[in-house]
């Protein structure tokens, strides 16, 4: 090590004797070294300098290499870093994420999944029809036959999910207690009665009242007898498939999205059931398909309670009252009830005067028809909805029917249509009848229930119509009985398909927070499906429609949630920017920290080496 | 499922509904008389009466009755739908709704029409008889009828919550009537939003509840623009059952009125020029016995005549007819002047006088599709207005300064000479405003002779307030000696909101909701005369509260945050740095290496 310049030297620059001065001043001021036992002599140890006083000679002449750290102090040191890198990755981290992570409930990806593509359920309705042949002698054999037709059409469009099963009524009687058990709660679609009849040929008869078909048949010749009974079996086939082909068509339909899902799995049988369709299956017509869709395009999506309200809209103060209450329990409630197993109905009525119609809505006067005439593309704006008080507190779907008398300056007001009435319906909505008062109205202004006749049965087929109910064939229970399995089939690919999106949902947004009632309703929704899936196979089809109305109603719960879209407002980014002032600061040392002991082994080793 | 009867509807011809009938009693008896309540009725009519100084109040009342049983399964004709349906779902069998904008200046105008009956407190008051099993079904029930009104009215009603909601015990009782319904099923629930802005919003869905929407009859006159800006405003909607005592028929009735107090000076203006400007010099009617009067200073005096007014001026239009139903026969009157006798009032020539009524009123018929229109002419000297005295006056203020206590003080004054008055007055607090009840007190002026004859307070109720979960109920039964003032004091603290609690314009303050003043109905004692159940309100108060500076959370965040990382940075460093004397540490010689850099610099430039 140099000494430094002896502080006498006079040759020596100012810099140089204040130095020596400070020195002096500084005297025996010395630090202690920790360890070393040179302290004693004081030029040795080097006294403390403010660094102006050092130029880079006398820098190096004080500097002086630490002593080797113990090792002790190596290993304290050690510990306190690992342990508060410790702390910091065992402790702060997972209560960080504890205290700032979304609680996401467990759910049934894959099921849900499967449910939405229907891979979980083959929706099959059984009917059973029943035959009726008192005076037919091998009626077992004509049913063999049909039966048999029957099955090959079915076989032949493999995909069509309705398999008709014939019984013989009186057989009934026959058949063992168990058996009479078992098929007890199996509903009968419809009851076919075959009657001789020589003047007519092949007709049949559908009574409008209940699930009777007739079929009138020529009385056979002994002669002909096995002619006569093809003919009777082909006859019988043929009605079938007339009787049921409308609902079947709506019921492929609904199911229809379902299946031909390109994304799924399940795209492999669905291409060979079309590619089936297409080769075999003589093409749908296309109007046919688009009536299909306009029809099930009106239809109210199923609720077990409709609420409906019955408005009266006058563009003046007349008329002003009606009797709504003795026109509805004459004309409607006989069809509410025969709805009832389907669905319930609640009922209100108003009369609004002095309701006008949108401005936009500008009837024309037609010379010919002698009336004011809508144009078409005006009805759809013609419900002037910022001033009918139309809205309604309950919470079932509401199904709006309004008469509405124009201004007398605008009357007649008609609607171009080609049917008689001067009414349209408005699709998942309701209906509006269009009523004109001629020269014979009650100077009260008084509607009695016989006027209110024609409309009212209006509405009723606006309401079949908004229910989806077929509209054929005539008989009304049969057509009630397709309704309530059009309607499970509906609510099973409504349910299944919400569980889809509730499943993508959950998929494509992890920041959604998905809490345990979700998860819950979900469960639930599931075990309801496969059981209305399993009381469709029994062929109970009110119970199915139920438990499907349970699965919906559980599904929409949970994909309407409302706490799951809170999280979307509060980013990870936010939070972060928030405590970014603790973070950095805290960061920065402990980082630092492991640098400095990196780099110190680093120079050990290289010392080391070196040595 | 659905069964009706089926019962023939006619038109009821019924004995005139009188223009002061609106209490329960004369209903009752018309209905008695009639007996029939087979079908809806429909009235209304409208009540002008100028007020003293330049004002006129004009009272729209609009009252339609139908029987219960239609109304029960949802058969609406006249009576509105949406509202129905609404008290139906939530079991609501008497409603009070109030829209009130302004102050009504007792001490210039006089008693309020109707009682006060139909006035409101600023903003929005409502009041509901909720048919339930238990306390929790009826909050419930109010819950959702505050959150249907709320979409009907398209007022914030939704925000009364259990901190807003009070159930009076003393002020109110139901004017209908129940025979079926157990009263211990029936809850009282009041809420007010002191806050509320009442506007054209509402004021277009209060219209279309009538049968005629303003397109005829008296309901054409109201128009936003001109019932807004009006000095004092109010609309109120009551609904409740009325039974027959005799039959046991009951029926439901539906009153909507409007109250507005016009400035003609004002409304007049706006007629000739839209933009408000000052008046001329030769415009000004000046009080020359003033001391300092001049051409250049002018002291306005403000009765010197009856200013001139027509209902097309005020309202900017005339009334279109007569709302269809409305008509009665024999003809029930339509609009009322209530003006003194000598004051000339000229109709349109199309209008039908009624036969004079016994208060004086001038009233009129309307007839169908015939513009109604009345002037009156301006009037020199100025005629002597019609006031009524009202039973009460009623002040209340705040007390105190500072951002921690307050009080508050209400003084309540009998104008009568003679009779003693004994009044329920109500308070409903927010929770953050912490009332002292020791502090409450009750001074009597002029003191009585008697030391002991002090006792004010007759009855009190207190319910108080829990934090964030209900508000303050007061109610004090008062009497108040003839001739006399009544100051009642108390002082109370202000709480500290968090921070999310505060709104948006938090250095505006906070309504405190009006007092309410019941007088019950009782006979009065000088002269034995029935005094009806009248109800008086005091104006709202603004709360200033303690206000935070709302950045001060982040600011906490950051600040707290730097600490603590100081903290540890420094207990960090200590614990893993080697402390070692200055001339054993390693320099970087800065200096040299700089040089050294600017050398290579300089070399590259030289080459």
């Amino acid at each position: 090590m140099e000494q430094p310049p002896p502080a006498q030297d006079r040759d020596l620059d100012p810099q140089a004797q204040r130095r020596a001065r400070y020195r002096e001043l500084l005297g025996n001021i010395t630090m202690e070294k920790d360890g070393a036992a040179e302290s004693s002599n004081p030029n040795e140890g080097g006294a403390v300098l403010p660094p102006e006083f050092e130029d880079a000679h006398a820098a190096e002449a004080t500097y002086k290499e630490p002593p080797p750290e113990r090792w002790e102090t190596i290993r304290t040191r050690l510990w306190v870093l690992v342990s508060f890198w410790l702390i910091a990755i065992f402790l702060g981290l997972p209560l960080w994420h504890a205290t700032t992570t979304i609680y996401r409930a467990p759910l049934p990806m894959q099921e849900m999944q499967n449910w939405s593509e229907g891979k979980l359920c083959k929706t099959e309705f059984p009917l059973l029809v029943e035959v009726e042949a008192p005076s037919l002698p091998d009626a077992e054999n004509l049913l063999k036959t049909v039966q048999h037709a029957l099955d090959d059409a079915n076989d032949f469009a493999a995909h069509k999910p309705h398999h008709l099963r014939l019984r013989l009524a009186a057989k009934k009687a026959k058949t063992s207690d168990e058996d009479s058990k078992a098929e007890k709660d199996e509903n009968v679609a419809c009851l076919l009665r075959l009657i001789p009849d020589s003047q007519n040929g092949f007709n049949h008869e559908v009574q409008s009242s209940s699930r009777i078909v007739d079929i009138h048949y020529p009385q056979p010749s002994s002669s002909s007898q096995s002619s006569v009974s093809a003919g009777l079996a082909k006859f019988v086939a043929e009605t079938l498939e007339v009787l049921f082909s409308q609902e079947q068509e709506l019921i492929e339909h609904l199911l229809l999205p379902q299946t031909s899902n390109p994304g799924s799995l399940n795209a492999l049988s669905s291409q060979s059931a079309e590619e089936a369709r297409d080769k075999k299956a003589p093409p749908r017509p296309r109007a046919l398909a688009a009536d299909i869709s306009r029809r099930m395009s009106r239809v109210v999506k199923y609720s077990a309670n409709y609420h409906l309200t019955f408005s009266l809209f006058t563009a003046t103060s007349i008329p002003a009252s009606w009797d709504i209450e003795s026109a509805i329990s004459n004309y409607l409630t006989p069809l509410l009830s025969a709805l009832s197993p389907i669905s319930n109905f609640t009922i209100s009525t108003q009369v609004q005067y002095y309701a006008s119609i949108s401005s936009s809505v500008t009837p024309a006067y037609d010379e010919d028809l002698k009336s004011w005439v809508l144009k078409k593309e005006d009805l759809s704006s013609f419900i002037n909805s910022a001033e009918w008080p139309l809205a309604s507190i309950s919470n079932d779907p509401n199904l709006n029917f309004i008469l509405y008398v124009p201004h007398p300056s605008v009357s007649p007001l008609t609607i171009p249509s080609a049917t008689h009435a001067n009414s349209f319906l408005l699709p998942q909505w309701g209906g509006v009848t269009i009523l004109n008062l001629g020269q014979n109205t009650d100077p009260l202004g008084h509607l009695s229930h016989p006027t209110l006749k024609p409309a009212l049965e209006t509405f009723a087929t606006h309401l079949l119509a908004l229910l989806g109910a077929p509209p054929h064939p005539a008989s009304l229970p049969i057509r009630l009985d397709s309704l309530t399995r059009q309607r499970s089939a509906e609510v099973l690919v409504s349910a299944s398909s919400t569980l889809g999106s509730l499943q993508r949902l959950v998929n494509a947004l992890p920041s959604i927070s998905v809490p345990s009632t979700v998860g819950t309703s979900v469960k639930d929704s599931i075990r309801h499906l496969s059981l209305a899936c399993e009381e469709l196979r029994k062929g109970r089809f009110v119970k199915a429609l139920e438990m499907g109305r349970i699965a919906q109603e559980e599904a929409e719960k949970a994909f309407f949630e409302r706490t799951m879209v809170a999280q979307v407002y509060f980013p990870d980014e936010h939070k972060l920017a928030v405590y970014l002032p603790l973070l950095g600061p805290v960061s920065v040392p402990l980082v630092l920290g492991v640098f400095r002991e990196v780099k110190r082994v680093i120079a050990e080793r290289k010392k080391a080496r070196a040595g | 499922m659905i069964s009706f009867s089926h019962r023939s509807r006619q038109w009821l011809s019924r004995s005139p509904l009188s223009l002061f009938s609106r209490l329960l009693t004369t209903i009752t008896l018309l209905l008695c008389f009639t007996g029939s309540t087979t079908a809806d009725t429909y009235d209304e009519n409208l009540l002008l009466q100028p007020l003293s100084g330049q004002f006129l109040l004009a009272s729209f009342n609009f009252q339609s009755l139908g029987p219960i049983q239609t109304f029960n399964k949802q058969l609406f004709e006249l009576f509105p739908r949406s509202l129905g349906q609404i008290l139906q779902y939530t079991h609501t069998r008497e409603l009070h709704l109030r829209f009130a904008l302004g102050r009504w200046d007792s001490e210039l105008w006089g008693a309020q029409p109707g009682d006060g009956q139909n006035a409101g407190g600023t903003g929005v008051e409502l009041w509901a008889w909720v048919e339930a099993d238990d306390d929790a079904e009826a909050e419930a029930r109010w819950t959702s009828l505050n959150n249907a009104l709320s979409g009907l009215f398209c007022a914030s009603l939704n925000f009364i919550d259990s901190t807003r909601t009070i159930r009076p015990v003393m002020s109110f009782s139901p004017t209908g009537d129940y025979p079926s319904t157990n009263s211990s099923r029936l809850f009282l629930l009041h809420g007010t939003l002191p806050k509320e802005p009442v506007c054209t919003e509402n004021l277009t869905p209060f219209l279309k509840l009538l049968p005629c929407k303003g397109k005829s009859g008296i309901s054409t006159l109201l128009d936003g623009h001109k019932l807004f800006d009006a000095s004092f405003q109010s609309m109120s909607i009551d609904v409740r059952p009325i039974c027959s005592p005799i039959n046991g028929q009951c029926d439901i009735e539906i009153q909507q009125n409007i109250d507005m107090v016009l400035d003609i000076s004002r409304s007049l203006q706006r007629k000739d020029s839209p933009v408000p400007r000052p008046r001329d010099q030769h415009e000004l009617v000046c009080d020359t016995t003033k001391e300092y009067a001049s051409n250049e200073y002018c002291y306005p005096l403000d009765n010197s005549f009856d200013l001139p007014w027509s209902l097309s001026d005020l309202f900017g239009r005339s009334i279109a007819g007569s709302c269809p139903f409305a008509v009665r026969h024999p003809p029930t009157p339509h609009v009322c002047i209530a003006a003194p006798k000598d004051r000339l009032v000229q109709p349109t020539e199309a209008a039908t006088e009624a036969p004079s009524s016994p208060n004086g009123n001038r009233c009129y018929i309307l007839q169908e599709n015939q513009q109604f229109d009345v002037s009156l002419p301006k009037q020199e000297p100025p005629t002597i207005p019609l006031r009524k005295e009202p039973l009460l006056y009623a002040e209340r203020s705040f007390t105190g300064h500072g951002q921690e206590h307050g009080g508050v003080k209400t003084v309540l004054r009998n104008p009568s000479a003679i009779d003693f008055i004994e009044v329920v007055y109500l308070e409903s607090l927010p929770w953050f405003m912490k009332p002292y009840l020791h502090t409450l007190k009750a001074e009597l002026l002029p003191p009585p002779r008697d030391p002991g004859d002090d006792h004010v307070i007759s009855d009190l109720y207190y319910r108080p307030a829990l934090d964030r979960k209900r508000g303050t109920q007061l109610e004090a039964k008062v009497i108040v000696p003839p001739n006399s003032v009544v100051i009642l004091t108390y002082d109370f603290e202000k709480a500290v909101l968090r921070y999310t609690e505060y709104p948006p314009d938090a250095n505006r303050g906070f309504d405190v909701a009006s007092a309410i003043i019941t007088v019950p109905p009782h006979r009065r004692r000088s002269d034995g005369k029935h005094v009806p159940a009248t109800s008086i309100r005091t104006t709202s108060l603004l709360l200033s509260l303690p206000t935070p500076d709302f950045s001060m959370p982040y600011n906490v965040i950051i600040f707290t945050s730097t600490i603590m990382a100081l903290a540890f940075g420094s207990i960090f460093n200590l614990l893993v740095r080697r402390f070692v004397a200055v001339d054993e540490v390693q320099r970087v010689d800065f200096k040299g290496k700089i040089a050294g850099l600017l050398g290579k610099l300089k070399k590259t430039k030289a080459e």
